[in-house]
């Protein structure tokens, strides 16, 4: 589908181990393996999906990206540049290239600050340094989200929370970043807000050219809204594919229960296919899936599957697939 | 067409202000609604519709004040709720018409095993050993899939996982086998694969129990699968209701129609989804006329001072839309 040009963001074998300490003495238990060799690559304006239940973290490989905090292993090029070496002074001209929107637009904006204070930030950052011409970019920015000129002066109280989720968009653009991290960015509004921000967020890549990488649950916004998608499951990848691809044929186990929970409003009367529950017993050697998947075979229970190439783009981390 | 005793809930022009300092918010503005005996009616919108506030009017669980019950009524098999003694409604209420919550965390007690806790369900309304009680409480983990249910028993709500709390939700709410289960946007705080689980759970004690279920979600996939009929709600007010599969096939509203053409979908990849312009209007400020006229799409002047009368379209049908109502109309004509 795409040339094979330098992906926009190119990750490797990223892993994320946070310790569980235990006892009086808070020794070190054991790990929770949050992320464990994740490989992953965005496309210049492109949207990458990142699929998954809660607790596979997916979140945290955003976190990762943007350094707020450390990786255990494993690389993360931008734009060709190896960023995990990099220390603080050397990595800060590269957090304007990537930023980020946040699932709460309650939290996420300083309640003592005004939108313009909010964004200006951003702007100062920018290297705008002029008062007036900070004002003027403020508006165009306003302007970009489909905010009206006045809100600048208000706070974030007195918005809704589809305007909120506006402003922080219009925070993240300041900088002009050629990458956005969106986590959850629409799950905690109202349905009918949410089509105005998919909107929003699609105009803004057609005209800026941003790349996206777009974290949610939410499989039906996923199918429409991102051009390839990765599905996780317990810290790894377990399908890539196209969009399209994955959508019409999942290969992976989790994948098709995963597609399968989707209520669809198409399904009038839809009987759910149930899995059993997503235990917390600790991963298995073999494949993290386990004896979840009804084709569990020995080969399974020895050694995780690594990824098998099944069709243009469609790589999937299962014995059975091969 | 309904045998009078067929009815099991019946909600008659309800409105529900909230009196604070500010203007009254009207969170339920009229609200005619009903369930049968052994019905899954979804009752769906936003934030804001006044969906919640419906229930817990149901169930007598508004705090008064602020809220206000300033008109209606509510008729549960044949009693009127709203009159009805404050001792009479406990005992009617989690034995007769029980109530699941959305964050099952929130609403188990941390301090307690959940075999207390449902085992207290139990007491509350009969008077049964203690012997009985731990037997029926196994049954009802039994009953709502909790593996291993002598053992589950002793746990506290933190050794739980989501799914699992909503289950033991699920079973206090079933303890005294109830007529009527309300269900408040359950599964929202759940993953999708454990969505699906509870939804079955749901369906299938329904038809062991003959219980009826009112579903409140703003999820119109939930809806789509659990729902015999659907009550479409938007400021305070049914805009919609209908048998499921017409709400979804031939929506009369032009919210309903908003919000089903808002939905991304696979279908709708590389075309643009229809925005819906504005917001949710805050219950204290409420436009005049139709409630969704500032936001719709087929608008006409009236549209602006006059409430829009209920049109009816058979098979229990109807929306609140003249203007929709008129133009079916007249393609209905044209046809003849």
């Amino acid at each position: 589908m795409t040339a094979p040009a330098t992906p926009l963001l190119r990750i490797a074998a990223l892993k994320k181990y946070f310790p569980v300490r235990r006892g009086m003495l808070q020794r070190v238990g054991g790990y929770v393996r949050a992320v464990d060799g994740v490989d992953l690559e965005i496309q210049p304006r492109q949207t990458l999906g990142l699929v998954g239940e809660s607790g596979c973290g997916k979140s945290t490989v955003a976190r990762l990206i943007l350094r707020l905090l450390d990786p255990d292993g494993g690389t993360v090029q931008f734009d060709g540049r190896e960023i995990t070496a990099l220390n603080e002074r050397e990595f800060k001209p590269l957090r304007k290239q990537i930023q980020m929107i946040f699932q709460d637009p309650y939290s996420s904006l300083n309640p003592r600050m005004t939108v313009a204070q909010s964004i200006c930030d951003g702007v100062r950052m920018a290297g705008i340094k002029d008062k007036s011409d900070q004002r003027e970019r403020i508006q165009q920015l306003l302007n970009m989200v489909g905010m009206p000129a006045a809100s600048a002066g208000r706070y974030p109280h007195e918005f809704s929370g589809g305007q909120r989720q506006r402003v922080g968009i219009a925070r993240a653009l300041s900088v002009s970043p050629q990458l956005i991290l969106c986590d959850e960015p629409i799950s905690a509004l109202d349905v009918s807000i949410q089509a105005q921000i998919i909107n929003l967020l699609k105009d803004l890549q057609e005209e800026l050219g941003l790349s996206y990488l777009f974290i949610s649950h939410d499989l039906n916004v996923v199918s429409y809204i991102c051009d390839h998608v990765c599905v996780m499951y317990r810290g790894r990848i377990v399908e890539s594919a196209p969009a399209i691809a994955l959508f019409d044929h999942p290969c992976h186990p989790y994948t098709l229960n995963l597609l399968a929970a989707v209520p669809e409003t198409t399904e009038v009367g839809w009987s759910p296919q149930v899995g059993a529950e997503w235990d917390r017993a600790p991963l298995p050697d073999g494949c993290a899936f386990g004896d979840q998947c009804p084709d569990y075979t020995e080969d399974c229970k020895h050694e995780p599957a690594a990824m098998v190439k099944v069709g243009d783009h469609h790589y999937v981390r299962c014995w059975n697939a091969a | 067409m309904d045998q009078p005793n067929d009815i099991l809930l019946s909600v008659e022009n309800l409105q529900v202000h909230f009196i604070g300092d500010g203007p009254v918010a009207r969170a339920v503005d009229g609200v005619d609604f009903h369930i049968r005996r052994q019905e899954t009616v979804c009752i769906v919108g936003e934030s804001g519709c006044g969906k919640t506030v419906t229930a817990l009017a149901i169930l007598g669980l508004l705090k008064q004040p602020p809220a206000s019950i300033a008109g209606g009524r509510i008729t549960f098999d044949g009693r009127s709720l709203l009159d009805m003694p404050q001792d009479e409604l406990r005992a009617l209420r989690g034995k007769r018409i029980a109530m699941v919550f959305q964050e099952p965390m929130t609403s188990l007690n941390p301090v307690f095993t959940i075999g207390d806790q449902i085992g207290e369900a139990v007491l509350v309304h009969e008077r049964v050993s203690a012997e009985e009680t731990r037997r029926r409480t196994t049954q009802l983990l039994d009953d709502v899939g909790i593996v291993d249910p002598q053992h589950r028993m002793g746990d506290y709500p933190h050794q739980l996982s989501g799914g699992q709390r909503q289950r033991v939700m699920i079973a206090m709410a079933l303890a005294c086998e109830p007529d009527l289960i309300i269900a408040d946007e359950p599964t929202t705080a759940l993953d999708v694969t454990v969505q699906a689980q509870i939804l079955s759970l749901l369906k299938n004690l329904k038809q062991k129990k003959n219980m009826a279920i009112q579903y409140i979600t703003h999820d119109l996939g939930v809806v789509a699968a659990i729902a015999d009929r659907v009550y479409v709600m938007y400021a305070g007010v049914v805009v919609e209701q209908g048998p499921t599969g017409i709400i979804f096939g031939n929506a009369r509203h032009p919210y309903t129609i908003a919000l089903l053409n808002a939905l991304p979908t696979k279908k709708k990849r590389g075309l643009r989804l229809y925005n819906i312009p504005g917001n949710v209007p805050h219950p204290a400020y409420r436009p005049n006329g139709c409630p969704f006229h500032p936001r719709c799409q087929y608008r006409e002047p009236p549209c602006e001072n006059a409430f829009p009368a209920l049109c009816s379209y058979g098979e229990g049908h109807n929306a609140r839309c003249p203007i929709l109502f008129a133009a079916h109309g007249r393609t209905q004509e044209a046809r003849a």
